[in-house]
């Protein structure tokens, strides 16, 4: 009835409408992490080290993602990440130095060859199911360490395969920006997030959960098992190797001992720390395992002095959170935002208390 | 050769018609949910503007001292505004007289004084001298505006009309091409089965056929050499001591387990015979056959909603790269899905559990969401196994006449596992008892009940 009223409700429609998109979080992830590169464009002190930590952070969130979709999902527990993302790295590391193939070229390869070995992982998880999964799936991976050490004309072996940060964009091999990619990173690193959020939403997320819960009730509600766990490890080694060629193209250098079982690991421990079936949950997780430890600890000499004791932080991170938050970080998160916005509420009232006398 | 190419055809076009009935389906759903949208839509647009016009008309009906209900809204508005800021001025004043034991009397009077001052400012800003020449400017622009609205409504609304009337024919030529489609398939299927040798036949009344079903587990006989039929419409009952092979029956016609011997007919949603023993397990809902388990199989992570859509998978026409980029078709399935979710849930009185999570829930509201969930594949034929289990005596009869609803409402056979005689007899039209996996007797709950054979499996012979 009232003009003022009514179009000051509409704007607050609208904002609310803009706050609370599903995707504005994701929006807010990326835009503060493309804020982290301009400071440092504009001038702010930021040393490359830590610029860095962002960037493989934001390539391992891409990974983390893909598994969550796997392990909080579909249910199923794998440990051939770190295979899958190497195998990423040394794809866009051999065409790249024998060919001059285009990056995008490589991105369509890797995710042609992620399909292939998804399938034939997911093949094998029809028969094989929990634990022995995992030790499948672990072998895999070690299987994959083994080749990129011994395959030397590949990828060079234990001496790591080297680009000296060359790529070929188009057609011709350029020295590109570290900075272009880290942008690029961000950009894809929040469309992979939207990805993620769409299947989750969709009826194919629904069939996930289904499956996780009960393979006999979801195969009732006519959920072909074979078809979707075949679609969890495509999805999942799609994500893998695709942050594997980002890897390659931001580090520029790949080595067998970074695809080792502990990288699985700490995959695993990031998608659990943070919150299996949470997208920001796992963006915490990842920044909890690898951020804290590539861009805070690694940034004092005691630390770089003591690699080990890193790892030592890790675990206990691990045990904490899984002792005390067996739902992952982003639980307490949200009880700790509950809380502070009751307190909150409290202190408030109090002060209106005090400041205008109570309601008798 | 020749027949294996025409099996091929056969099973190619029944596949073509049944998405083309899927689709017919869907936009039917579909219309009316788009046809709500577009009147919102021009109807938020008409108060939009008519909220314009009033704002325009204001300042000379101010002038003219027309007392409209805009005006006096807004005058309200703010005179509340202004009562509200005075009586937390005059609570804080009091509040601080009294921490500084002071007399407040004083503050309050001259906040007083400042009120009716501005309330005196708000009455002649809204109420102030009127002229005849004001008034005649008024009516002048009051016709002025009021048509200048008027025309705009009537140009939404006739849009709006033209809209409907465009997506309603568009609708309806859609669904009007795909039964012709259909029509020109099901010649060409009748073609091609005319030449085929017969196909599986049942009687007319009857929807699913067991015949001379065995199953054994090593040197177990599960089930032998059992045959029984289940008629259309009716709700029957399998009953039998522990241990009698009934979840194994189910198992087989689900096809969670292979029969050792032994064929299932099923008279599929689309009238057509179909032989269960060649599907597999995840393609017997797609013919109209949606099993509960004993114990409850919910999603826990999805609430209610979205496990009655579990159910609806099937259903879904698109595919994972439409749910991939969230595509159009899928947001606009997943809306005609959401209703009939929502309706199914208000018609079992469900409705207060629409948006919250299964865990924590009642154990007799499970058992109901989970008979809700069988429901939104568009069953015909529903399969229970031990619905009652774990309820106490009124949850029973709740579910006994929720069952009765679920029949009548949505024309599905029920075939349910019990072990609640109560239940059995009360809701079900024939009965058949069985036990070491052989049929005991068949009837009406009455025959079984007088039955000396049952009586014995259940209480031992003589």
């Amino acid at each position: 009835m009232i003009c003022k009223n009514e179009v000051c409700n509409d704007r607050k429609a609208k904002i609310h409408q803009i706050t609370h998109h599903p995707y504005f979080g994701f929006f807010i992830i990326t835009f503060l992490m493309l804020m982290v590169q301009l400071l440092r464009v504009i001038g702010v002190p930021i040393s490359i080290t830590l610029l860095r930590a962002f960037g493989i952070t934001m390539i391992y969130i891409i990974v983390a993602l893909g598994f969550s979709i796997l392990l909080g999902y579909a249910g199923l527990a794998s440990l051939g990440t770190a295979g899958f993302v190497g195998i990423g790295t040394y794809l866009l590391g051999y065409f790249t130095k024998n060919f001059g193939l285009s990056i995008f070229l490589v991105i369509v390869i890797s995710i042609l060859g992620a399909i292939v070995i998804g399938g034939i992982v997911g093949f094998i998880s029809l028969r094989i199911e929990g634990m022995y999964l995992a030790i499948i799936t672990l072998g895999l991976s070690e299987i994959l360490n083994e080749v990129f050490k011994n395959a030397v004309s590949i990828t060079n072996g234990t001496n790591g395969l080297g680009l000296n940060g060359i790529l070929v964009i188009f057609k011709n091999p350029v020295v590109v920006n570290h900075n272009t990619i880290f942008i690029a990173t961000a950009i894809i690193m929040f469309f992979m997030m939207v990805l993620t959020l769409n299947i989750i939403k969709s009826p194919t997320g629904r069939a996930f959960l289904a499956m996780r819960n009960s393979t006999s009730a979801a195969q009732a509600m006519g959920i072909s098992i074979l078809k979707y766990r075949l679609l969890a490890f495509v999805v999942s080694t799609v994500y893998a190797m695709l942050a594997g060629v980002i890897y390659m193209s931001y580090i520029s250098f790949s080595i067998p001992t970074t695809w080792s079982l502990a990288f699985s690991l700490n995959i695993l421990a990031a998608v659990i720390v943070g919150g299996s079936q949470s997208i920001y949950g796992i963006v915490l997780g990842t920044f909890m395992i690898f951020g804290l430890n590539l861009g805070v600890l690694q940034q004092f000499s005691f630390f770089q002095n003591n690699p080990a004791i890193s790892v030592v932080f890790n675990g206990l991170l691990i045990i904490l959170v899984i002792m005390f938050y067996p739902g992952g970080l982003i639980r307490l998160v949200n009880t700790t935002y509950h809380k502070l916005k009751k307190i909150v509420l409290k202190l408030m009232t109090k002060w209106r208390v005090y400041r205008y006398g109570s309601d008798n | 050769m020749v027949p294996i190419i025409n099996e091929l055809l056969i099973t190619f076009h029944e596949k073509r018609i049944n998405s083309i009935k899927t689709k017919i389906n869907f936009n039917e759903n579909y219309l009316p949910i788009k046809l709500q949208n577009i009147t919102e839509k021009s109807e938020k647009k008409i108060k939009f503007l008519t909220l314009k016009a009033q704002e325009r008309i204001l300042p000379f009906e101010i002038a003219a001292g027309v007392e409209s209900d805009y005006l006096k809204g807004k005058y309200n508005f703010h005179l509340d505004k202004i009562n509200d800021k005075y009586y937390w001025k005059e609570r804080a004043v009091k509040a601080s007289a009294s921490r500084k034991n002071l007399d407040p009397k004083d503050q309050v009077q001259t906040l007083l004084e400042e009120k009716n001052l501005e309330i005196k400012k708000l009455n002649n800003i809204y109420f102030p001298a009127t002229s005849n020449d004001a008034k005649t400017e008024y009516n002048n622009q009051k016709a002025v505006i009021e048509n200048e609205l008027n025309s705009k409504v009537s140009l939404i609304t006739e849009t709006l009309n033209k809209k409907i009337a465009v997506t309603e024919a568009l609708t309806q030529s859609k669904i009007d091409k795909l039964i012709v489609a259909k029509a020109r398939l099901n010649e060409k299927l009748e073609k091609l089965t005319s030449k085929k040798e017969e196909r599986y036949s049942l009687d007319q009344d009857v929807v699913l056929s067991i015949k001379n079903l065995s199953m054994h587990f090593g040197g177990l006989k599960a089930v032998d050499n059992l045959s029984f039929d289940v008629k259309e419409g009716e709700i029957f009952g399998l009953i039998g001591p522990n241990g009698a092979g009934k979840t194994t029956v189910f198992n087989c016609i689900t096809r969670f387990y292979r029969p050792n011997s032994g064929e299932m007919y099923f008279k599929n949603i689309y009238g057509e015979v179909v032989h269960l023993n060649d599907k597999q397990v995840h393609n017997i809902i797609k013919e109209g056959i949606v099993r509960t388990f004993q114990n409850v199989e919910i999603v826990w992570e999805l609430n209610v909603v979205d496990n009655l859509l579990v159910a609806a998978h099937t259903i879904y026409r698109s595919g994972f790269f439409g749910h991939l980029l969230n595509s159009r078709l899928l947001r606009q399935e997943e809306k005609v899905m959401r209703k009939k979710a929502e309706q199914i849930l208000e018609d079992l009185s469900l409705g207060a559990y629409k948006y919250a999570y299964p865990l924590g829930l009642p154990y007799g509201i499970l058992k109901k969401i989970e008979l809700a969930r069988t429901l939104m594949a568009n069953p015909k034929l529903i399969i229970l196994d031990e619905p009652a289990a774990g309820l106490n005596d009124a949850e029973t009869d709740d579910l006994a006449k929720i069952i009765k609803k679920i029949q009548k409402d949505y024309n599905t056979t029920i075939f349910l596992v019990e072990h609640d005689m109560g239940l059995v007899m009360e809701i079900c039209d024939t009965v058949c008892a069985i036990s070491f996996g052989k049929k005991l007797a068949m009837g009406t709950p009455k025959e079984i009940q007088n039955s000396k054979i049952v009586q014995e499996a259940y209480l031992g012979g003589e």
